[in-house]
């Protein structure tokens, strides 16, 4: 056995301690970001210092929360999702128009959608075809498909998605708890079952995933189905809150569910599944754009604060990763 | 056993498969325009329009396509998910700028384009400044970048009371023989551009540094000054066709919409390599025309936008997954 000389040793210790102490900073800044965006609404927003003015500031986060988790599952492979926005509109649209009316129609169209994502999922694997453009492509089937039920906003809300989504612990807000139990069922999946080892085994060593015999296929077709399944609840919680269906006020979603997938830890590479800091992620992101509402910032600014607001974080983490090395 | 039994094809077949088969290798754009027949075929089939005056529709509106076609397709080529999805934010604000310089008395037309181009510009180098040095990958940075050129469009939008300058709309709608003028200068357009690809020494390396980046620059190629060229002759083209547009129609936030897809859509359609190292002049302009005859046909057969978005996602899909294969994810 090989013993370094003393020297070596120390300089081995002092790397690993620089290792974890980058790795605890890492997995400390989506809370770190989150405390600190609660604590500048708080002292900037006087009326969200209560039970119900959080909930009204935080109720409205859920949608994207859950598209969050939703791009989470694709970016765990490496791939990114272009249609997560139109995707949540889809299923905002198809649940106003036929959940009430109809119900076994509306159960029915979204199990196709998650088929469909399954199906976009094998062929970007079969096709060895860059995900992005069959993402992007897809989003103008689901932005499509949704405008030809819905040309102009309109439907409504079940009763029982209503009143879910607007219940009012009076403890808490229950968008926190609406969080806790997203967080919660996004890790059981993905850190206490077997599959969520391999997809996240998928995203970082590829070919150690085949050559334990997993099928990359399934995994893509399961990462993506998931995908579907969050962004379909998604959609669920918008129509809940809005109690109408509209193809486009979800668009956005796309690139603030990448920014919360990514401040809360998730690398492009993929490897990386972290529900909880997603979930930290996107009320962070989202408080950002309610503070911007509430100091009445001109709405042309808003796309543009969003944009920003991702190259900050990226670029915080590039620094992050630069100091350390 | 014959040859037939053994499943071998007769000789005179194998040699026209041959044929074929190197046909579309060496020549990937003669699918989009056997497309493009069946399509022109098509409206006059249904609509009883006149063959010719189909066609010169499609071709005076193709050239605002091509220009940012082959923006980005030069991105595209450089490979490693390069892509730039900020054309469709770059157009609007470049025709916003370019048109008021351009109001602000006669004979700045000049100093208008001018002003776009620098439009162009800086949007690539925000693009660049965050790929390269803040290392966010290409998809991203360009959306982010994008979305920052958009709010600053809605901006200009907000008192926005300039005309088109009457010299440069003059110039858009006049034609020569039924052909558009503009359609005139984008072929040599594409001329140039193919020189620049297929002829000149950057061409090459833009190429090179698509297929393997890194034997490219063990190779000694300039591969971060490729990358730099290939996404400002991206920004400068796309605002120059913003600018264009905007002059053609008039100016808005939303005129870049449809150039999202549609850009990558001709360069993908056309049989340029998606994961790069492989572009096709002659074939952005195929798929422009394919593109926008597809329109017309759907409209000639009364379905509504909406069904044509599924119509289009679905086909730049199913052509992707027909000639995947040999592409890198």
């Amino acid at each position: 056995m090989i013993v370094p000389a003393p020297r070596e040793r120390l300089r081995h210790r002092r790397l690993h301690e620089l290792d974890d102490w980058r790795q605890t900073t890492s997995d400390a800044l989506p809370a770190f970001a989150l405390v600190g965006m609660l604590v500048c609404t708080l002292v900037l927003v006087p009326g969200a210092r209560s039970v119900s003015g959080l909930e009204l500031l935080l109720s409205s986060a859920i949608p994207l929360v859950i598209a969050s988790l939703s791009q989470m599952f694709v970016i765990v492979l490496g791939d990114i999702d272009l249609g997560t926005g139109y995707l949540v509109g889809l299923a905002n649209v198809i649940s106003a128009r036929f959940l009430e009316s109809s119900p076994e129609v509306a159960v029915g169209l979204l199990i196709l959608v998650v088929l469909a994502y399954m199906a976009a999922g094998a062929l970007i694997h079969l096709r060895k075809i860059p995900s992005i453009i069959v993402t992007l492509g897809a989003s103008f089937i689901w932005l499509g498909w949704a405008l030809v039920i819905f040309p102009i906003p309109g439907g409504d809300s079940p009763g029982w998605l209503s009143s879910l989504m607007s219940w009012e612990p009076s403890f808490v807000p229950a968008a926190v708890v609406f969080a806790l139990v997203i967080a919660a069922v996004g890790y059981l999946i993905t850190n206490r079952t077997a599959y969520g080892t391999v997809m996240r085994g998928a995203g970082s060593n590829r070919l150690a995933v085949t050559r334990y015999g997993w099928s990359m296929l399934r995994v893509r077709v399961v990462c993506y189905g998931l995908a579907a399944v969050f962004g379909i609840i998604a959609g669920l919680a918008l129509t809940g809150i809005t109690s109408s269906g509209d193809p486009n006020a979800s668009a956005n979603y796309t690139l603030l569910a990448i920014a919360s997938v990514i401040l809360g830890g998730g690398e492009f590479a993929g490897g990386r599944a972290l529900p909880v800091g997603t979930v930290m992620g996107a009320f962070s992101i989202s408080l950002v754009g309610q503070l911007l509402v509430f100091f009445n910032v001109s709405s042309a600014y808003q796309a543009g604060a969003q944009g920003m607001i991702l190259v900050a974080v990226l670029a915080g983490r590039a620094l992050l990763r630069i100091g350390v090395r | 056993m014959t040859a037939a039994e053994l499943g071998v094809p007769a000789p005179h077949k194998r040699r026209a498969w041959a044929t074929a088969k190197s046909l579309a290798v060496e020549l990937p754009w003669i699918w989009v325009f056997l497309a493009v027949v069946a399509m022109w075929a098509g409206i006059v089939a249904v609509s009883g329009r006149g063959l010719l005056g189909t066609m010169t529709a499609a071709i005076a509106l193709a050239p605002f396509l091509v220009i940012v076609g082959i923006g980005q397709m030069f991105v595209i080529t450089s490979g490693n998910g390069n892509i730039d999805l900020s054309v469709q934010y770059t157009m609007p604000l470049a025709g916003f700028v370019g048109i008021s310089v351009m109001s602000g008395g006669s004979g700045r037309a000049a100093l208008g384009a001018l002003a776009a181009i620098g439009v162009g510009t800086a949007v690539a180098a925000a693009n660049l400044f965050c790929i390269l040095v803040l290392a966010i990958p290409p998809i991203v940075a360009t959306l982010s970048v994008g979305l920052m050129a958009y709010s600053a469009s809605s901006l200009q939008a907000q008192s926005f009371s300039a005309l088109p300058d009457p010299g440069l709309h003059a110039f858009t709608v006049s034609s020569v023989g039924g052909v558009s003028w503009l359609a005139i200068a984008c072929v040599g357009l594409a001329l140039v551009a193919g020189g620049a690809l297929h002829r000149m020494t950057y061409g090459r390396a833009l190429q090179a540094v698509g297929q393997n980046r890194r034997a490219a620059s063990l190779a000694g190629l300039p591969v971060t000054r490729v990358i730099i060229i290939s996404y400002v002759v991206c920004g400068v083209l796309a605002a120059i066709s913003g600018l264009l547009l905007a002059t053609y129609v008039s100016p808005s936030v939303s005129i870049g919409q449809p150039y999202l897809l549609n850009s990558i859509a001709v360069v993908v359609l056309g049989g340029s390599l998606v994961s790069g190292g492989r572009s096709n002049v002659v074939g952005v302009w195929g798929g422009a025309l394919f593109l926008l005859l597809l329109t017309t046909l759907l409209n000639v057969m009364n379905i509504a936008v909406a069904t044509q978005d599924i119509v289009k996602g679905a086909l730049i899909i199913l052509v992707l997954a027909l000639v995947g294969t040999d592409q890198g994810s």
